[in-house]
């Protein structure tokens, strides 16, 4: 049992370094600066004695202080930077957390499945996680869509394991953190609230595992409002205005299959393609013959643990199906649902493997899809946003498809080296505007190529113009064209062949 | 033990072929140098007024860098391609641009993945053009269902039409286009425009371009010779930014 603990700590700790190796390519994402600045504040608040709750944590929806997401990540980020900066510089110490939490989560998908399969399950199901290109690309940004992920998976297993603890406090503590990472954890109480009533059901006790209920309903709210100082002031009004901010939130614009989509209602099938096309084709063959599996055969566990999965799974995709959920970020809105995928990769796979009563099945078989998702990865880094999966044919198909290109302007730091070689000059940093400054004192770009400004006025004050390509920022093109007079720029640059990033020279 | 092998045998066959799909995917796209061998042919035939594209239009920034010289703004942002005998299209991946469906090529080569093929055709003749009249407000290049469009921009108030009335020669055929410029407008309102065509107090054509419709076209016949054409923009709803443009045609 020991080497099975340790392998499976051998491979959140590789993941740890897999994640942190990797942001260091990646660009700086647009939202990232929100939550890198605020993170600063709240660990200073944190640490240096509590001052006033308004200043730093208050203020309106969408500003500096960035009370429309919970807080929990950006003030482990906000101490992370505090402590690791001189380790993994500035940027990389704010992304620090959602690495670790990447590397917890392949843990926690390892033991879970180490406990209810097998060692071999295990392994493949941790790998498959750890070899997925766009988790790994979101678990090296200092954003929540990795984190929320783990401390979501964190919650479907402490809720599994408190079902057979006197005292399940774990559960509660884990949502309430979920819940002070990202507002989708409350979905999960449609999840663990349905498998709940199946196992009592079947129990004939409505309240069979009541400990489990209480420390959700009690211990998950504490630990939420005790996170967050903007809620102590005012609570119910607070909630209200960080609830009423998500169901309202504005549709920003998506490509998929060739229409920027903007306003519901949405395609139901976004989330199927999406993960069809975002999930290495081998994880998801083996995921589909785990299904399968799980469809004649299944732990015998009173706890039903694949129903666990299942709910789990369907509570973090489902709103996709409806058509009014906002669509744009794709399947970083329900990577919660990829632990269940990849235990299922995990299930098939060695279920395959195990029908041929070979020794030398179980590794071969491991290895081919662990080398199918690293070929995913190498292909994705470190544009991770437009590759698509070679189901899609890469790239490339992806944009044939008419995929969403990218977002969050994480690509413009690919065109630092070619602006470097330019005389400096006035820069129109587009969608990368809020990340400029970063890059200038990160010294990826000298001080003369400022920022220029916004739009119009942001144009004409420049002398070298960037547009990072999504179907919606078109309109950038056409306002450089009139004010420097040509179509043409002086650098494209591309993932595979697809443009990503073109830069414009006032002649 | 031969039915038992296959799922495990399936599993083999795909995660094999992803890692070998993947890295062709990764390769399949031309590269600077067969796109520059590719422009050197269009440069060494092109003649002036030359449409050049290109496809699949996710590539036409790369043909844009390699060619972009060749294409004036009034080129990229045109109303449609009629008025051009010749085309050049520098396409990848088997791709076609709308430009040239329908055409016959006169002449195709292959270079590392680029085709260049050349079309050609009786041109539309253009007898006059709103665009350049001089008579309205100034002509923007406005972005329209995410593609380029040179036009007049009107912004009416909901319930107050707005009237532009441009003398024109014309010619058999007027055609024109006409859009919601845009695409923030288009997603926060969600009505759309309207856009009216009179030719001597006779409405000719009208449009009802809504968010999602693009550059819409219409049409109308009219006899040749000096006319008023009047152009009405309206809506129920505000900040719809119409963008029109049209030709006359013999």
């Amino acid at each position: 049992m020991k080497r099975e603990r340790l392998v499976g700590l051998a491979l959140a700790v590789i993941t740890v370094v897999a994640v942190m190796i990797n942001q260091r390519d990646v660009g700086i994402a647009r939202d990232e600066v929100v939550y890198m600045s605020a993170a600063t504040s709240y660990a200073h608040w944190w640490l240096g004695g509590f001052g006033p709750i308004e200043k730093t944590w208050g203020g309106p929806m969408g500003g500096g202080n960035n009370p429309e997401h919970p807080p929990f990540v950006k003030e482990l980020e906000g101490i992370s930077h505090a402590l690791f900066s001189g380790v993994f510089g500035e940027v990389g110490a704010y992304r620090f957390p959602s690495a670790v939490l990447h590397g917890v989560c392949v843990w926690l998908v390892y033991s879970f499945t180490l406990e209810l399969w097998g060692f071999a399950e295990a392994i493949l199901a941790a790998l498959a996680l750890l070899l997925l290109p766009r988790a790994l690309f979101h678990a090296g940004l200092a954003a929540f869509d990795a984190p929320i992920m783990t401390l979501w998976f964190a919650t479907v297993v402490a809720y599994y394991r408190g079902l057979t603890r006197t005292w399940p406090w774990q559960v509660g503590v884990v949502w309430g953190l979920a819940l002070a990472t990202k507002h989708t954890a409350l979905l999960l109480p449609f999840a663990l609230g349905l498998h709940y009533a199946v196992i009592a059901w079947r129990a004939k006790q409505p309240l069979v595992h009541w400990r489990v209920l209480v420390s959700l309903a009690v211990l998950g709210p504490l630990v939420f409002f005790a996170l967050w100082p903007n809620l102590w002031t005012a609570p119910i009004a607070h909630t209200q205005a960080w609830l009423a901010f998500h169901m309202h939130h504005v549709h920003y614009n998506f490509e998929y299959l060739g229409t920027n989509w903007n306003a519901p209602r949405f395609p139901w099938h976004v989330p199927l393609v999406t993960t069809l096309f975002t999930v290495p084709t081998a994880t998801l063959a083996a995921a589909l013959t785990g299904a399968a599996v799980w469809t004649r055969k299944r732990p015998a566990d009173p706890r039903s643990p694949v129903l666990l999965l299942a709910l789990s799974a369907a509570a973090s995709i489902g709103p996709f199906f409806l058509g009014t959920t906002p669509i744009f970020g794709a399947e970083k809105h329900w990577m919660p649902a990829l632990p269940t995928i990849c235990i299922a990769a995990g299930v098939g796979g060695i279920w395959a493997a195990r029908q041929l009563k070979h020794r030398l099945a179980v590794p071969v078989l491991t290895a081919c899809i662990a080398l199918a998702g690293a070929t995913e990865v190498i292909m994705s880094h470190p544009y991770a946003l437009t590759w698509y999966s070679a189901l899609a044919g890469g790239a490339p198909g992806g944009a044939d498809l008419g995929m969403n290109r990218q977002f969050w302007g994480v690509s413009a730091r690919g065109v630092l080296p070619f602006l470097r070689a330019q005389p400096p000059g006035p820069v129109y940093s587009h969608d990368a505007s809020p990340a400029w400054g970063w890059y200038i004192k990160q010294g990826l770009l000298p001080g003369g190529f400022r920022d220029s400004g916004h739009e119009d006025q942001g144009v004409r004050a420049s002398t070298y113009a960037i547009v990072i390509h999504e179907k919606h920022f078109n309109r950038h093109d056409y306002m450089i064209w009139q004010s420097y007079g040509t179509v043409r720029p002086v650098f494209v640059l591309r993932a595979h062949g697809v443009p990503i990033v073109s830069v414009y020279k006032r002649p | 033990m031969r039915s038992r092998a296959i799922p495990a045998l399936l599993l083999v066959i795909v995660a094999l072929w992803e890692v070998v799909a993947a890295i062709r995917a990764a390769t399949s796209v031309p590269d600077d140098d067969a796109w520059e061998r590719a422009a050197q042919i269009v440069r060494s035939q092109h003649q002036a007024g030359d449409l050049i594209v290109f496809a699949p239009g996710w590539v036409d920034p790369v043909g844009r860098l390699h060619l972009g010289d060749l294409i004036p703004i009034e080129m990229a942002g045109r109303m449609d391609a009629a008025r051009y005998g010749r085309i050049w299209e520098l396409s990848i991946r088997g791709a076609h641009a709308p430009e040239t469906v329908g055409l016959a090529p006169v002449f195709s080569q292959d270079v590392g993945g680029v085709t260049v093929r050349r079309f050609e055709r009786a041109p539309a003749v253009v007898v006059s053009d709103v665009l350049a009249s001089g008579q309205h407000g100034a002509v923007t290049l406005a972005e329209v269902g995410f593609e380029p469009h040179r036009c007049i921009q009107v912004v009416p108030s909901p319930g107050h039409p707005q009237r532009i009335t441009i003398p024109m020669q014309l010619g058999t055929r007027l055609v024109g286009y006409a859009g919601l410029a845009d695409v923030f407008t288009r997603r926060d309102i969600r009505a759309p425009g309207s856009l009216a065509v009179e030719i001597a107090g006779r409405q000719v054509a009208q449009v009802h371009p809504g968010v999602d419709d693009g550059w819409v076209r219409f049409e109308a016949a009219t006899t040749p010779g000096p006319a008023d054409v009047t152009f009405v923009a309206s809506a129920d709803a505000p900040q719809r930014l119409i963008c029109f443009a049209a030709e006359a045609r013999q």
